[in-house]
């Protein structure tokens, strides 16, 4: 093979994937040296991790051009197999625009989040485990993604699911790390098993593992065993979203795992889970047409959105409240993809995409404050802002977009998924619909509150004394966040460009089946149907940045004109009284709102609900465990009644 | 070359004059004067003069700026200009009936969303502050927005609806073309299903507004105007500018999307009865409530919204959608 045919843009995908797994394999061999370099004992480790990374990322950028704009399905076989007999032999990748979108999202966040390790992690005495779990991560959500056969998205589901389990309880000494790796693994290890329920089943009636022959044969000889198949799909790959049911083990992962792991358990892990479900319901089966898995899958999604994001509401630790947010926003992605029309499948796909971003920054954040302070506990912390004003500004982008300020990112996508739900509402004359559009604005609303609290807790307020010697993050941190910020920012104000590149080719390729299953050289009995990604709504957020920015500048030339500038503040170390806060006569004395008190007018309306939250969410594994079960079951009755 | 300019011009006249700051800046300060001597009337004091608000402004304007020595500094100071700016350029997409300053740019969700920048600007300078009394008192007012969003939510989808209707496309989110549809059908306040609608919006501004009885983020008597305790001299005469501007955009947007269509097709002329409507609004849904009730605790503010005015809202939507 010469050097130009390896550069042919279809093995990409594979090398995309390969140099990830080489680079677990490399950063165990090497670095095992201890480093001179007392500022980065990890040294040589950190930078292959980083470079297996950028390449990966750099491979499927340039994969864009023929598969994003170009509209080719790239179907690779590995070894030279093929098709034999009318089956397909062996191991095969396809990527459409669909897979390149998620794999485009993984790649950037495991990059990101390999910039921010390399201080991030410097003090930890658990780095040589730590990076060669993050590349075996990296590479496992990478080749699901990617794969061509559903044995294959098993595997990689094994693989993703015990570097993510060891990389959360991989230091042992983190209070709560064994707990929340034993959870995850036990839950964790029923949807995998789930998963392989549902291949053995597929496999035994149809003879095939590869996806496209699947889906070719599937639809029309939907039987009792499919179904059950179907079910069992499913909920594994539910576990992998942490959608409801499974929320809790989110909360708990998260909580114990380095934020850098956060990000790719938030933007990376749950993608894998949503994914998988895509490739479910619109590739395999094909049964996004039936009202009643639309149904399914608004439902779930509207549940997810507005039971985290109130979970969320009644956190006081800053990791955990960012995890309910996760599967919260994960919500919104489901939704919009069981809309099941082009503009819902675009709007979800942009959404998810924005998760990633938005939701990385705020781990990111999140990892820089427990980073200098020790503590991510809301009650503790407060008026960072004065030592961490890097933090603060790139925090509170991620705050805004999350919340869906304009212009933020996740502004413009929810904005298009209440349109999508809204119009899906009209179309069918479907009162469901409209609800569900209805939990997302206010689902908005209560992320707002949530993240004013955080904001409030621990960048605003006051500064509790044990924080007088905080300093700012180091650079690589910040460049990390920084990049994410920019992003967030970008996505947002040019939601035309970003749609027309990633997210309709995507969209379009979710629609239309028949070319997947062409591609892999297997007969299609599915037309390729016209989309339309129409939508009723107008914004323009570069206009109306343009004219709040005009505003802005005639109004601060008219402040500064005026005497705006011209405070008295305090100087040196005795502040005047004047210049001391003013507590009601009282003497001057350290007082802060609690972070889990803050919004006690609206919790105490809803104080039924939130103890029942309460008692649900026992903590015990056994129960987790039994919600997956309940969950099966459910699932497996709701399919064979429904389908 | 000489067009782009003049274009240029004429849009920067738009921010600056009319519906920009201009308009804003004395129809604002001139609507919180006409409540403030409405109220006294009501109480059978003699009241401040109309003007009352701006000599406060001015006033203010002269007095020493204290940041305290607690407060980020950057962000207590930006937060209040952020706010005013943010609530022009809204001010600059309500339509006053045919005449719109920049149409096609933003529909009713944005504005919806846009709402928010303004209070999360309050919000955040109260923040940084660092006072407790800011604190409770940006507690209280996230609580408030949490509790108007749920009515306003409703009202809107359901004028979406109706118009959407009448238009044939199902729905409608464009302001441009709700104010096109009732120059053509008439004001939306004529249709049955939208009588709910209406009361429900006029019940949600003055929580919007933060004025009695849903006042409880900014409470003097208990927690010393809350979210604006540490607040001196000018950025506190931006943040009263802001409030008075919140109230006319609360209540124009009321008349844009329910008193529509009345217009005469002159500038002038439709800015001042767009701008008497405001008044009466005004009158009627904030000094007239502010006269006669005392306020709310914070978490009755949040039932009363999700309960009393988003039933209304929801039987207008449900109307909406038998298409009534």
């Amino acid at each position: 093979m010469n050097f130009t045919n390896m550069m042919d843009y279809h093995h990409f995908p594979i090398y995309a994937v390969m140099v990830l797994f080489l680079g677990a394999f490399v950063t165990m061999v090497c670095g095992t040296r201890p480093s001179k370099n007392p500022n980065n004992p990890a040294g040589l480790r950190a930078w292959i991790a980083l470079c297996a990374t950028g390449v990966s990322l750099l491979l499927l950028v340039l994969l864009i051009k023929p598969v994003m704009l170009g509209g080719e399905t790239i179907a690779y076989w590995m070894g030279s197999r093929g098709i034999a007999g009318g089956y397909a032999i062996g191991i095969a990748l396809e990527v459409d625009a669909l897979s390149l979108f998620f794999a485009l999202l993984i790649a950037t966040a495991v990059f990101v989040s390999a910039i921010y390790s390399i201080r991030y992690m410097v003090h930890d005495d658990c780095v040589p485990q730590y990076y060669v779990l993050y590349c075996l991560l990296a590479g496992g959500v990478l080749g699901l993604v990617l794969s061509g056969d559903i044995f294959n998205m098993f595997v990689m589901v094994e693989i993703l699911t015990f570097a993510a389990v060891a990389l959360t309880a991989f230091r042992t000494r983190v209070y709560g790390a064994l707990e929340a790796a034993f959870k995850y693994l036990v839950v964790g290890c029923m949807g995998s098993s789930a998963i392989l329920t549902g291949v053995i089943l597929l496999y035994a009636q149809y003879h095939t593992l590869n996806l496209a022959q699947l889906a070719s044969l599937i639809p029309g000889s939907m039987n009792n065993a499919t179904k059950l198949a179907f079910a069992f799909l499913y909920i594994g790959f539910s576990t992998k979203a942490f959608i409801v049911p499974f929320h809790p083990l989110a909360a708990d992962a998260h909580g114990a795992a380095p934020a850098s792991i956060s990000v790719l358990i938030s933007g990376v892990l749950t993608k894998s889970g949503i994914y998988g479900i895509i490739r479910l319901t619109w590739f395999l089966f094909q049964t996004m047409e039936l009202g009643a898995m639309q149904f399914m899958l608004v439902f779930i999604g509207s549940v997810s959105m507005f039971v985290c994001v109130t979970m969320a509401l009644a956190q006081h630790d800053f990791k955990r409240l960012l995890a309910y947010h996760s599967i919260s926003q994960i919500g919104y992605v489901l939704t919009a993809v069981g809309l099941s029309t082009a503009l819902g499948v675009s709007a979800g796909l942009y959404h998810a995409m924005n998760h990633t971003l938005f939701k990385g920054l705020l781990f990111l954040a999140a990892g820089a404050v427990l980073h200098e302070t020790g503590t991510t506990d809301l009650g503790k912390l407060g008026g960072l802002s004065k030592k961490m004003p890097h933090t603060t500004v790139l925090f509170l982008i991620g705050a805004f977009s999350i919340s869906g300020v304009p212009p933020f990112n996740g502004f413009a996508s929810k904005w298009l998924i209440y349109q999508a739900a809204y119009q899906r509402a009209v179309e069918t004359n479907n009162i469901g619909f409209l609800a569900a559009a209805v939990v997302a604005l206010v689902t908005s609303t209560l992320t707002l509150a949530s993240f004013v609290k955080v904001t409030q807790s621990v960048f605003f307020g006051q500064l509790p004394p044990e924080y007088e010697n905080v300093k700012e993050v180091p650079f690589g941190m910040r460049l990390a966040m920084g990049i994410l910020a920019v992003l967030c920012v970008l996505t947002g104000i040019f939601p035309n460009t970003v749609m027309s590149v990633l997210t309709e080719p995507a969209a379009r390729a979710v629609a239309s089946v028949g070319e997947y299953i062409m591609a892999m050289g297997f007969k299609a009995t599915v037309p390729t149907p016209e989309v339309s990604f129409a939508h009723v709504g107008v914004w323009t957020p570069v206009n109306w940045l343009l004219i709040l920015c005009i505003a802005l500048l005639a109004l601060t030339v008219a402040a500064l004109a005026g005497r705006y500038d011209q405070v008295s503040a305090s100087q040196g170390e005795n502040v005047e009284t004047k210049y001391q806060l003013f507590y009601g006569g009282e003497q001057n004395v350290y007082s802060q709102v609690g972070g889990g008190d803050l919004f006690w007018g609206f919790k105490h309306n809803w104080r039924h609900y939130f103890d029942f939250m309460h008692d649900l969410h026992s903590g015990v594994v056994n129960d987790y465990a039994l919600w997956a079960v309940v969950a099966l079951a459910l699932a497996i009755m709701y399919m064979m009644i429904a389908l | 070359m000489t067009s782009i300019f003049l274009t240029g011009l004429q849009y920067l006249g738009c921010i600056l004059i009319f519906p920009g700051f201009l308009f804003c800046f004395f129809c604002g300060l001139l609507l919180t004067g006409i409540d403030r001597k409405l109220v006294a009337r009501m109480q059978k004091r003699v009241g401040p003069p109309i003007l009352q608000p701006f000599y406060d402004f001015f006033k203010l304007l002269g007095k020493e700026t204290i940041v305290p020595a607690a407060a980020s500094r950057t962000t207590f100071l930006l937060a209040p200009l952020v706010g005013l700016a943010a609530l022009v350029v809204i001010q600059l997409f309500i339509p006053i009936y045919g005449f719109s300053a920049f149409s096609g740019m933003a529909d009713i969700i944005v504005i919806l969303y846009l709402l928010l920048i303004p209070a999360l600007a309050a919000i955040l300078g109260a923040a940084a502050s660092g006072s407790p009394y800011a604190g409770v008192g940006l507690s209280r007012e996230m609580v408030t927005i949490i509790s108007c969003e749920l009515p306003l939510v409703l009202v809107l989808l359901a004028v979406a609806k109706v118009v959407g209707n009448a238009l044939g496309t199902g729905l409608c989110f464009s302001m441009t073309e709700i104010a096109r549809y009732q120059v053509e059908n008439g004001s939306l306040i004529t249709k049955l299903s939208m009588i709910p609608a209406a009361v429900a919006f006029a019940m949600v501004i003055p929580g919007e507004t933060g004025s009695h009885p849903f006042d409880t983020a900014e409470a003097e008597t208990e927690i010393c105007e809350g979210m604006h305790a540490e607040y001196s001299g000018a950025p506190l005469a931006v943040f009263k500018l802001s409030h008075a501007v919140k109230i006319l955009t609360l209540t124009s947007l009321f008349v844009a999307l329910f008193f529509g269509g009345i217009g005469t097709g002159i500038i002038a002329v439709d800015g001042v009865i767009v701008f008497a409507l405001c008044v009466i609004a005004t009158a009627l849904f904030i000094s007239f409530v502010h006269a006669v009730t005392a306020r709310l605790k914070i978490e009755q503010v949040f039932k009363y919204y999700w309960t009393a005015v988003s039933g209304l809202a929801l039987v207008s939507l449900v109307l909406a959608w038998y298409g009534l």
